[in-house]
């Protein structure tokens, strides 16, 4: 009876697969034509050398626009040009209907397999596809939704990861934790195409171990529509009147850091007085937080399940892409300012792989899908260069088909994704607190858990 | 009086909960044709034939009509892998904890050894534990081990020890054997022995005994532990989630990370697939159960 | 040595228990000691653990911590104590429910004629066979702001001409306790029916020939007789509820954090696996002694094999 059970089993699963396959594969866009991309290159970008928590600040500015912000010393002046790209195609499509581009430079891979420690909503499902076509090798990739997370499951061991995507604070950490291998430039002619402005923050000196991924802040998202007194600060968050309605990112950081910031105090402050203050501050804001959301907040906002609160700048580009009624904030007290990464954890087993991996996945022809599908603040230069005037139709986040160049301007005019340089200038970086991390896991805790 | 006749009010709450019980499924099948791409709205369902056509996040015409969603969920290839893994997992381990828990239901129900006790109470300790408990301690421990291991053996790159499909299969045998041992020891409970000893007197040894008239006795009971197994391990979510490695998502742990994305009715699509399949294996199961009797 | 094996029963049986040792030392006891030794430990700052005797973990979860408001040494702080509660008032009430939802049905099922009867235990067992995770995610179609209640609603109060505010539903304490319940009913309706259907029709009979009244006989025949049934159910459905995080991680939002979400926090983004471990201990302790007095009163109750 056992075996009969086995075969009736595997009559279903042919089933399946005949009912599958019936229904074929349909073609969502044509194939894009190849281009070349423009000669032009980015305005100016502004720099300044990290002399307070508010470091690495940026500016990409249009022409047109916006005038470019003054300069400091030690930094160059001079606009970032990437260096002229060459896109061919590899031959190979994916499931969509992409035609994936020749690795430029191919690199020399002996692995078959690639594991990747990722973000929730953040990797275009097109970089899996291409990169398995085009070299052949199997990606294996787990997601999670906070730096803390992801740093237990490595520090406790028993995992295999190659890569992994530490925002800046937490890069910090875990080359303290000695978790990380240094990056060999050499075989990352990748750098040669980002923006310097993202490149040497006071977290990795010299990129040893890192290499940028997207670039952001965090402030205040409303729907305008659903919430009378729109909040201006972060302070105003804790009225009354948004209790139950309100979202934040599951960011032990981030939370505790904004709490601390309507204090007056700093967002990497150890003094235990005033984690206290932040404690018993943020214990009155919870009640009023209806959901914790690290994965999808823009689905909660545009499903109505929310209406304002604490996100990124991707999450609110992409809420407001689909309801212009959602709006981005960017307080009184400063916004939050982050940058994710790329880094190779030690134990890494397939560096070569890892190496194409980056290269290719973050080649200007490959790197404008970010714009597409999860748009932050993009420290690819080549990608942007590509993606300016550029007539190949693609979806945009809502799934409507527009061109990239358009989707390049609806990027670079949104103080969204383009935010002005006074916002950069007053943000506040998070950094590592070393032995005060465990009071911060501990009030997060407490906070979070206390109902 | 007919001892069929139920009270209404026994009808009307039996309807009532078979309605609970299947609204929400309903529903889910309901949405596997949905038009609107991820609103949790039903906007309609898809009608027109053709190529692929997204306004306003509707999906207005397709190439597969109103079965668009399924027609995604076949280019979905990490589904198919997750649904390989599962089944891996599943048969895997049933086997072996079926096999593991039948000896011991016969050591258990028929042999005096000196560590019966230790071994029936630990055989209970899974059963009344919570999952989360048993995922939590087995992760502790392998974490554990492998670091060690992996230091001191020198272990490197792919040859490292690491969590994977392998850690999940150990894990679920281990929490299958009670059951499977509960189930059979229950049968063996219920066995006349009478078959067995005339069998001996006849003249069989102990082996051929326990071939030829035992285990066909004891088989429906084996048979009940094995499906018992097999569904815990298809399900099986918590112990998993904590057990299991990079690329190697059994179908659970696969919806739940969809879970955390933008969803779409492909997750609607791949539930009414799955229903499909389990609603064809189990009347053919039922078929041959009823033939057989 | 094969004929020594041959005439020791004591020996046989060792010989086939042991596979079965192997798995429960090594899978169950061997993991369970060495979560009792992090749990004595302490957090590294890296979130590591460091190896020491220290009961600290054990009194925080007490509540009588160190982190106090300035001035004060210890405090009390009524936070995970209130967490444990809350799962077990959880389990309670969603073990209750799921008796007062599946014995009617279990009733009908089992006094229906025989040749029905396996059609019906199968229509009750299909939505058990589709998967945990995905019972989850109906819920949250259901109960969402745009979900299918408020939806239908909506319509009503549209064709009544009446104004419709969209219930909140979801990411409530009430979601998590539907989403339990209809989690766990087949659980319940299994080894209910199961006793159920083992008792003789003609104690029905007998009771009603000497002239107790349906309510009558239901108190006294049939309820005792199903005992099994619903203790074996009870620990089905209570002992899991404890446990699981998805559940409330789902469909309560931020708002419902029960002992396995703590757990599960204290492993990853908490990253102090010695409290976790504690937690975790406990936890179990809890569920151990709840089933064993339990038990104790009802009897174990074998019917959990269907």
């Amino acid at each position: 009876m056992k075996r009969k059970i086995v075969l009736k089993l595997s009559v279903g699963l042919l089933i399946l697969s005949i009912l599958l396959t019936a229904c074929g594969g349909g073609q969502s866009a044509p194939p894009p034509a190849a281009t070349q991309p423009p000669a032009a290159t980015e305005a100016p970008a502004a720099t300044q050398p990290a002399a307070t928590q508010a470091s690495g600040a940026t500016q990409q500015a249009p022409a047109a626009t916006q005038a470019s912000g003054a300069t400091q010393a030690a930094s160059p002046a001079a606009p970032f040009t990437p260096p002229a790209f060459t896109s061919q195609l590899s031959g190979k499509s994916t499931a969509d209907g992409f035609n994936c581009p020749e690795p430029n430079p191919r690199v020399p891979v002996t692995s078959k397999e690639l594991n990747l420690f990722v973000w929730t909503e953040y990797i275009p499902q097109d970089f899996y596809e291409c990169f398995e076509k085009v070299y052949g090798i199997s990606i294996n990739y787990t997601e999670y939704s906070s730096n803390e997370e992801m740093d237990a499951k490595v520090v406790n061991g028993g995992t295999n990861y190659d890569l992994v995507q530490p925002t800046d604070y937490t890069v910090t950490l875990m080359i303290h934790q000695g978790l990380l291998q240094k990056l060999d430039h050499s075989k990352l002619p990748i750098f040669a195409e980002l923006d310097p402005t993202y490149l040497n923050l006071p977290y990795d000196p010299g990129n040893q171990y890192t290499l940028p991924y997207e670039n952001g802040t965090d402030a205040i998202v409303v729907n305008t529509a659903a919430v009378k007194d729109v909040p201006k600060s972060w302070a105003d968050l804790w009225n009354p009147e948004y209790k139950g309605q309100m979202v934040f990112a599951d960011d032990e950081r981030t939370v505790i850091g904004l709490t601390l910031l309507t204090l007056g105090y700093d967002v990497n402050t150890t003094d235990k007085n005033q984690l206290a203050q932040a404690e018993q501050k943020l214990a009155q804001l919870t009640p009023g937080i209806k959901k914790y959301d690290s994965d999808s907040p823009h689905s909660d906002l545009i499903s109505g399940d929310v209406n304002l609160g604490e996100t990124w700048t991707g999450e609110a580009f992409m809420a407001q892409q689909a309801m212009s009624s959602i709006q981005f904030i960017y307080p009184k007290e400063g916004v939050i300012l982050w940058q994710d990464n790329w880094a190779m954890l030690k134990t890494a087993p397939h560096a070569d792989a890892a190496y194409a991996w980056l290269n290719y996945t973050m080649q200007p022809d490959m790197f404008w899908m970010m714009l597409t599908n999860f748009p932050y603040t993009n420290p690819d230069a080549g990608a942007l260069a590509y993606a300016k005037g550029n007539s190949m139709p693609v979806t945009d986040v809502n799934g409507n088909s527009t061109t990239l160049g358009d989707v390049y301007n609806t990027y670079i005019n949104s103080t969204i994704t383009n935010p002005p340089l006074s916002v950069i200038q007053a943000g506040h970086r998070i950094d590592d607190v070393g032995d005060a991390t465990p009071l911060y896991d501990q009030i997060w805790t407490e906070v979070k858990n206390g109902q | 009086m007919n001892p069929y006749r139920r009270s209404p009010l026994i009808i009307a709450s039996t309807l009532l909960v078979f309605f609970f019980l299947y609204a929400p499924i309903v529903v889910l099948i309901l949405f596997s044709f949905n038009a609107s791409r991820i609103s949790p709205l039903f906007t309609g369902v898809i009608t027109k034939f053709g190529s692929y056509q997204l306004v306003n996040g509707n999906v207005l015409q397709s190439p597969c009509g109103p079965f668009h969603w399924f027609c995604d969920l076949s280019k979905n290839t990490e589904v198919l892998s997750a649904a390989r893994n599962t089944l891996f997992v599943a048969i895997t381990s049933t086997i072996v904890s079926t096999i593991i828990g039948t000896m011991a239901a016969l050591a258990l129900q028929r042999y005096n050894f000196r560590l019966r006790t230790f071994s029936q109470v630990s055989l209970y300790i899974p059963i009344v534990i919570p999952e989360v408990v048993m995922g939590i301690t087995i992760l502790v421990m392998f974490s554990q081990l492998f670091s060690y291991l992996n230091t001191s053996l020198h272990l490197v790159g792919d040859a490292q020890l690491s969590l994977g499909l392998w850690t999940v299969i150990l894990a679920h045998i281990s929490f299958m054997i009670p059951f499977v041992t509960l189930v059979v020891q229950a049968r063996l409970q219920g066995l006349d022995k009478s078959y067995e000893e005339a069998a001996m007197d006849l003249g069989a040894n102990e082996w051929v005994t326990f071939q030829r008239v035992t285990f066909p006795m004891i088989l429906p009971g084996v048979l009940a532990g094995a499906l018992l197994a097999f569904t815990l391990s298809i399900d099986d979510f918590i112990i998993t989630f904590f057990t299991n490695g990079p690329g190697s998502p059994t179908l659970p742990i696969y919806v739940f990370g969809l879970l955390r994305r933008v969803i779409t009715p492909q997750l609607n699509a791949l539930t009414t697939v799955w229903i499909l399949i389990v609603l064809i294996v189990v009347f053919f199961t039922q078929r041959l159960e009823s033939r057989q009797r | 040595m094969l004929k020594r094996l041959r005439e020791s029963k004591s020996a046989q049986g060792t010989l086939l228990i042991v596979p079965t040792l192997i798995f429960m030392i090594g899978m169950l006891i061997v993991p369970l000691m060495l979560t009792l030794v992090v749990s004595f430990g302490q957090r590294s700052a890296d979130g590591g653990v460091i190896y020491t005797f220290s009961l600290s973990n054990y009194i925080r979860l007490l509540g009588f911590t160190s982190d106090c408001p300035p001035g004060v040494q210890t405090c009390f702080t009524s936070l995970y104590l209130v967490i444990l509660w809350r799962s077990l008032l959880l389990g309670l009430y969603t073990t209750i429910l799921d008796i007062l939802l599946a014995f009617p049905l279990a009733y009908f099922i089992a006094r229906a004629h025989p040749k029905w009867r396996d059609t019906l235990m199968f229509l009750v067992l299909v939505p058990m066979w589709t998967n945990f995770v995905i019972r989850v995610y109906a819920w949250m179609m259901i109960l969402r702001q745009q979900g299918v209640i408020n939806s239908l609603l909506g319509w009503l109060a549209g064709l009544a001409h009446l104004p419709f505010k969209p219930l909140g539903m979801i990411y409530t304490p009430g979601a998590v306790l539907a989403g339990m319940v209809y989690e766990f009913l087949p659980f319940m309706i299994l080894p209910i029916y199961t006793s159920l259907e083992k008792i003789d029709n003609s104690l029905f009979e007998a009771a009603a020939d000497l002239g107790a009244s349906p309510f009558r006989t239901f108190l006294r025949v049939t309820l005792p007789l199903s005992m099994p049934g619903m203790v074996a159910g009870t620990i089905l459905v209570f002992v899991p509820v404890m446990g699981t995080f998805i559940v409330s991680d789902l469909l309560g939002g931020s708002q419902v954090i029960l002992v396995g979400n703590l757990i599960e926090n204290q492993f990853l983004a908490a990253r102090d696996p010695a409290f976790g471990s504690a937690v975790s201990l406990v936890l179990m302790v809890l569920t151990i002694i709840v089933t064993y007095f339990y038990t104790r009163k009802f009897g174990f109750g074998e019917e959990i094999i269907a």
